[in-house]
């Protein structure tokens, strides 16, 4: 049964990484809290969802959600993110907040208060070794999940955009006197991010077979925790973090029987790391 | 500006003349409910469900010749909105009684309310103790009434039949962590016991929010029980019972009316068949004034009815009953509802009222071709009698 619960705390694991590497590409970039990122993970869901209802193709759909996010990223920063740059960082923190109440009761009003079910199917079929289950959406977030982690590294680490991603993440100043389009580097980033949390928010409402208004909420503050865990800006961290995280929910409700809400672990691995390594798990001292 | 004021003073106007027509002859009942918000899925069942009885009531000539009119508050399922929403429908609306299609949260702040201005209330589905009880007092809201089964009640009858008629020894039991989950499950739990069944593993999952319920399946499968006992509403009742499958746990999963939704069937697909729950609302009854319903809702809205409908409808119609018994006095009216004897209920035979909770048998049913189903009724007094508060 260990291996049962490795694999459930792998699965929900990626799915936290997904949406927190974009909320910590942001800070790393902007330092600003995207709250409202969790509001484009639901975005995702949604446009995933309506997409997979006209199309009927898992995959397309996919791909459909992540494009939506993305380009609901990009305006929220090109319009609302950009403008507010040179206010008190509180500024734009405060709009994220609205924005995100806003996109909340905007699925209500238009996608009606049910659940809906996004019941996609793409053919795998369920892995099963005696009394071990890996599901067909299990499997695909994990494979999904690596498959955008290994993209994301190489464009990171491999491109000349990923340098200069990663030079404007450093000081942006400094950057954009070697003639980087700072601006360009700054889109592209909310780009991937928010394409990221669309795909979570797709394999979420696969995985559960659920999408409702709601969505975001506890991910709105779950990943925030995450991002600190991993040391605000730091990528590998808040991988690590997010598996860390998954793994601990997992272990302390399915093994040690812990008599408190899931959501604790996450706050009380944040608490932990602020007092001991303010960092992050992976930063430098 | 000046034509903006003509205007406003007309719509003034127009408002006051309709009000003073309406207050004329009308017999006014206040209804409340969730109706956007967190639970503005079961709001709008209720309100539906309500509006359904209200217009069969007027249809049929209203009661002794006055219409019926209902005034309708959107609580957001908040408790602070409800208590200016029961002050307004005392002071302002004057109405001769209340109908609560809200949860337990809103509908307890609003009782003690009512219960000092002395209108009678009926809730639909609030379980909470204390909404038909003072806990400062000590002594019951005598004008307040509930149709739904306390979460006690509903949770023992629930283990009769798992142990008695399924033969259940092992159970595993995962609940939500509110008055609704807390209450049922603790009932469940108690008489299962008593009944001579092991209890394995008792978890509870929070309220709203939890999703992913595979790492507290996973721990009960270990247990291998013969029966899971869910307590829950139908998102996650649904996500339980798919998970569940996946897993490949082949035990028996058991529900309460939480589970009893349209919605459940739908998102949990082809993993419900099979399951069972305790609610009020038997889809199988032959009586007229289910199958009615059932039609004639689906008819009007275009879905199929609900518990949370039906258990509101029912409130609407115990009121309308003691209205016509009683006249529009609302002391009139609590007495009629105190002596309320084999009521004739969309969700089962009222035999009475005991300090305002509902004794009637409480309904079995199973999934079963992707619709919910009769499988048995329990009736063992001993279980449906409220136990008596003090």
């Amino acid at each position: 049964m260990l291996i049962q619960q490795l694999a459930n705390g792998i699965a929900i694991g990626s799915v936290y990484a997904l949406i927190s590497l974009g909320l910590t590409m942001v800070y790393g970039i902007l330092r600003i809290l995207h709250v409202a990122h969790a509001g484009i993970y639901a975005l995702g869901a949604y446009v995933g969802w309506f997409s997979f209802r006209l199309i009927g193709d898992f995959w397309l759909s996919l791909l459909i959600g992540m494009a939506g996010s993305a380009l609901a990223g990009y305006f929220v920063q090109r319009y609302l993110y950009s403008p507010l740059l040179h206010l008190p960082r509180i500024a734009p923190l405060i709009v994220s907040i609205g924005l995100f109440i806003a996109m909340e009761e905007t699925f209500r009003i238009i996608a009606g208060p049910h659940t809906l079910t996004y019941n996609a199917r793409v053919g795998l079929g369920d892995l099963s070794i005696g009394n071990f289950q890996l599901t067909e959406t299990q499997i695909l977030i994990l494979f999904i999940t690596g498959l955008i982690l290994v993209i994301l590294w190489a464009i990171l680490t491999r491109t000349r955009t990923g340098l200069a991603m990663r030079a404007c993440a450093m000081d942006a100043e400094t950057t954009s006197s070697f003639g980087v389009n700072v601006n360009a580097i700054i889109a592209i980033n909310f780009l991937l991010g928010s394409a990221m949390a669309g795909a979570a928010g797709v394999l979420i409402g696969v995985y559960d077979n659920q999408v409702w208004p709601t969505m975001g909420s506890i991910p709105a503050y779950k990943s925030l925790a995450i991002v600190v865990l991993g040391g605000l800006g730091n990528i590998p961290g808040t991988v690590l973090a997010s598996l860390v995280v998954g793994l601990a929910e997992t272990f302390f409700i399915g093994v040690v029987a812990i008599p408190f809400p899931r959501d604790a672990v996450a706050f009380i691995a944040m608490i932990l790391v602020l007092m001991f390594r303010p960092y992050g798990l992976l930063g430098k001292a | 500006m000046r034509r903006f004021m003509y205007l406003a003073l007309w719509t003034i106007f127009v408002f006051l003349f309709v009000g003073l027509v309406q207050a004329q002859d009308t017999i006014k009942i206040g209804f409340f409910a969730p109706i956007t918000g967190p639970a503005a899925a079961d709001g709008t069942s209720a309100k539906h469900a309500v509006e359904l009885g209200l217009k069969e009531v007027n249809d049929a000539g209203g009661i002794k010749g006055k219409k019926v009119e209902l005034i309708i508050y959107d609580d957001r399922l908040n408790p602070q909105e409800a208590v200016a929403i029961a002050n307004k429908l005392i002071e302002k609306d004057k109405v001769v009684g209340v109908v609560s299609g809200s949860y337990s949260g809103p509908t307890r702040v609003t009782a003690p309310i009512f219960q000092k201005a002395e209108i009678p209330m009926v809730a639909g589905y609030a379980v909470h103790p204390d909404v038909t009880w003072d806990p400062t007092q000590k002594k019951p809201n005598d004008f307040i009434f509930r149709n739904g089964f306390l979460g006690e009640v509903e949770g023992a009858a629930a283990a009769e039949f798992a142990v008695k008629n399924l033969k259940a020894k092992k159970i595993s039991i995962i609940s939500m962590d509110n008055d609704f989950g807390r209450a049922i499950s603790a009932g469940f739990a108690a008489r299962a016991e008593k009944l001579g069944s092991t209890i394995l593993t008792k978890q509870m999952y929070k309220f709203p929010g939890e999703k992913d319920f595979r790492p507290f399946l996973t721990r009960i499968k270990e247990g291998n029980p013969d029966l899971i006992f869910a307590a829950g509403y139908y998102n996650e009742a649904a996500s339980i019972v798919r998970q569940a499958k996946e897993l490949g746990i082949t035990a028996q999963i058991m529900g309460e009316e939480g589970f009893d939704s349209p919605k459940f069937l739908e998102i949990a697909g082809p993993a419900a068949e099979g399951v069972i729950i305790a609610t009020n609302l038997d889809r199988d009854d032959p009586r007229p004034v289910v199958q009615n319903f059932l039609t004639n809702y689906r008819k009007a809205y275009n879905e199929d009815a609900d518990m949370v409908g039906a258990s509101s409808y029912d409130a609407f119609m115990i009121l309308v009953d003691a209205i016509k018994k009683a006249g529009t006095d609302p002391k009139a009216i609590q007495k009629a509802l105190l002596e309320t004897k084999d009521y004739n209920g969309l969700t089962g035979k009222i035999s009475r009222f005991i300090q305002g909770e509902v004794v009637k048998p409480v309904q079995i049913q199973v999934v079963k071709g992707g619709k919910f189903r009769r499988l048995g009724v329990v009736d063992n007094p001993e279980v449906i009698t409220p136990p008596l508060k003090q």
